[in-house]
């Protein structure tokens, strides 16, 4: 019982981040018209930024922080004029072209990282971020101040987004977006510029995403962000292909699924095991669980 | 107000539409004034979607001009038409039906979000369902409230003209009188109306002037008296 409610905790966190990106993901799909597969790419990025300035400054952690934050919005700054002018071609040109340009920008990252850092081998984040201090002990369980905290950040994180989708007038517009562009602009909502405010708000997100997984893992390599983009694929198909809500659950329950498995089986299987229900899922529901909005 | 009316709110002149080969509008010209209820009459395909979406700047003409409050809009995107003040109700399907009816009515508000409640509690006075309805997904809603809440919707942008494209489309007799009085209604209030129409009869009723819609051009326009007595509208959209 108490490996399983540690696991949980865990699991939440996990999830949190699974919630987040997929979210972003499906946000990029719909308001935006991006397929943007590399976006946990981009998140690993950001995290080898923070590392990189953690090294250079000691350790400063606001410093750090706001340099993973700043490098997302500043990767996605550079990136948005090529999405934009496949956005502007809407219509005209293949939503798939987005997808090239996003599996190009994985490729380059995951490269440059195994490439320019740290020699390729992994990095590892000091005590400040990952925050290893137990602060519970029960039993065999012990919960880390760093997964304390990460659940916190990301409950919030996935609070405030939410709230900034369903209760805010950009939100409103993304949802408007997402469910019908044509019927978005006879109301007056311009779609260019709203896919691009899109765009700017998941680089804020990958920044916070990078700052969660660095808290919850500790240490970060070349390949991860690879790994974590054919969960959050995954997530989303299951899920039902651009549908928020659905998205919320599904990045919750794998979470919860990888860290119990994690906590009774063994590391090494999750991944194993998280794919082989996800089949069953996909067999069971081609559609995905909430239905796909596209 | 004597004034005003000799000036036109809205004035269309000879535009022309295409998609791709098909000229859907060919050199269409009418004239909204203050106050008015015009009504463009046309069977299905003659043209009225394109027509509307062109002035509210949907589609883009290849010739012709479109001039709003005295100032040329031709070729100017949605959004900013909707900020000088057009706006459009699409037809009862046209709403984000996946959406409440109070975001489908701020989605309404996207520009003029400064006096919203002002706005919204006015839009409920005059549609007191969409207030008992405001938490329901649209979709749950009936044929006739969907046109109301299309109709309101518009309404939250503070409009200085209103265009409701084929405001009776699907709608059981009873419900279309309602729709219509509320029309009327709302121009009370002050509205200046542009609808089109199948329904010509209703629709003519309810107008002050309108324009026969065939095949892309105007065919005819006058008085709605005039059209309603006219042997050829009689014949081809009043079923007489």
């Amino acid at each position: 019982m108490q490996v399983l409610i540690a696991q949980i905790i865990n699991g939440l966190s996990l999830g949190s981040i699974y919630v987040l990106l997929v979210t972003g993901f499906n946000l990029l799909l719909l308001v935006a018209m991006i397929i943007h597969f590399s976006y946990p790419q981009v998140v690993v990025f950001s995290m080898y930024i923070t590392w990189v300035v953690l090294q250079l400054t000691g350790n400063n952690v606001l410093l750090g922080v706001l340099a993973g934050v700043g490098s997302s919005i500043l990767l996605n700054l550079i990136s948005a004029p090529l999405f934009q002018k496949v956005m502007k071609n809407r219509g005209e040109v293949d939503i798939n072209s987005t997808m090239v340009l996003s599996l190009a920008m994985g490729m380059i990252i995951t490269d440059v990282l195994s490439h320019s850092f740290n020699r390729g081998l992994p990095i590892a984040f000091p005590d400040q971020i990952s925050q290893s201090t137990p602060v519970l002990r029960i039993g065999l369980i012990t919960i880390l101040s760093g997964q304390v905290w990460s659940l916190g950040v990301g409950v919030v994180a996935v609070t405030g987004f939410f709230l900034l989708l369903y209760k805010t007038r950009a939100g409103r517009a993304f949802r408007a977006i997402a469910e019908d562009p044509s019927g978005a602009r006879l109301v007056g909502i311009p779609l260019l510029k709203t896919g691009l405010e899109s765009y700017a708000l998941t680089g804020v997100l990958g920044g916070i995403i990078a700052l969660l997984l660095a808290t919850l893992l500790g240490s970060a390599s070349p390949g991860l962000g690879e790994q974590v983009a054919l969960k959050v694929l995954a997530v989303s198909i299951i899920a039902g292909l651009g549908h928020l809500a659905g998205g919320l659950v599904v990045g919750l329950l794998l979470g919860i699924l990888e860290a119990v498995a994690q906590g009774y089986i063994s590391g090494t299987w999750s991944n194993v095991i998280a794919f082989v229900v996800m089949l069953g899922v996909i067999l069971m529901k081609p559609s995905g669980l909430f239905g796909t909005k596209l | 107000m004597q004034n005003d009316s000799k000036v036109p709110l809205l004035a269309v002149e000879d535009i022309s539409v295409s998609y791709g080969q098909v000229k859907a509008v060919k050199q269409a010209s009418l004239a909204v004034f203050p106050g008015e209820i015009v009504v463009l009459i046309g069977a299905n395909g003659a043209g009225k979607t394109t027509l509307l979406e062109t002035i509210l700047g949907i589609n883009t003409p290849i010739s012709g001009s479109i001039r709003f409050m005295g100032k040329d809009i031709t070729g100017n995107p949605a959004d900013r038409n909707v900020r000088a003040g057009l706006c459009l109700a699409p037809e009862g399907r046209g709403v984000f039906a996946s959406m409440s009816v109070l975001d489908n009515l701020l989605l309404g508000a996207h520009h003029n979000m400064r006096n919203v409640g002002k706005n919204l509690r006015r839009v409920y006075d005059w549609f007191p369902i969409l207030e008992q309805r405001k938490d329901q997904i649209a979709r749950t809603l009936s044929g006739g409230e969907r046109q109301m809440l299309a109709i309101g919707r518009a309404l939250m942008s503070a409009p200085r003209l209103v265009m409701v494209d084929e405001p009776s489309l699907g709608l059981a007799p009873i419900v279309v009188n309602d729709i219509f009085n509320i029309l009327s209604m709302l121009n009370r209030e002050g509205y200046t109306m542009l609808l089109s129409e199948q329904n010509a009869y209703k629709a003519l009723q309810c107008a002050h002037r309108g324009y026969v819609l065939g095949t892309g051009s105007v065919s005819l326009s006058g008085t709605a008296q005039q059209l309603l007595n006219d042997p050829g509208v009689r014949e081809a959209y009043l079923g007489a």
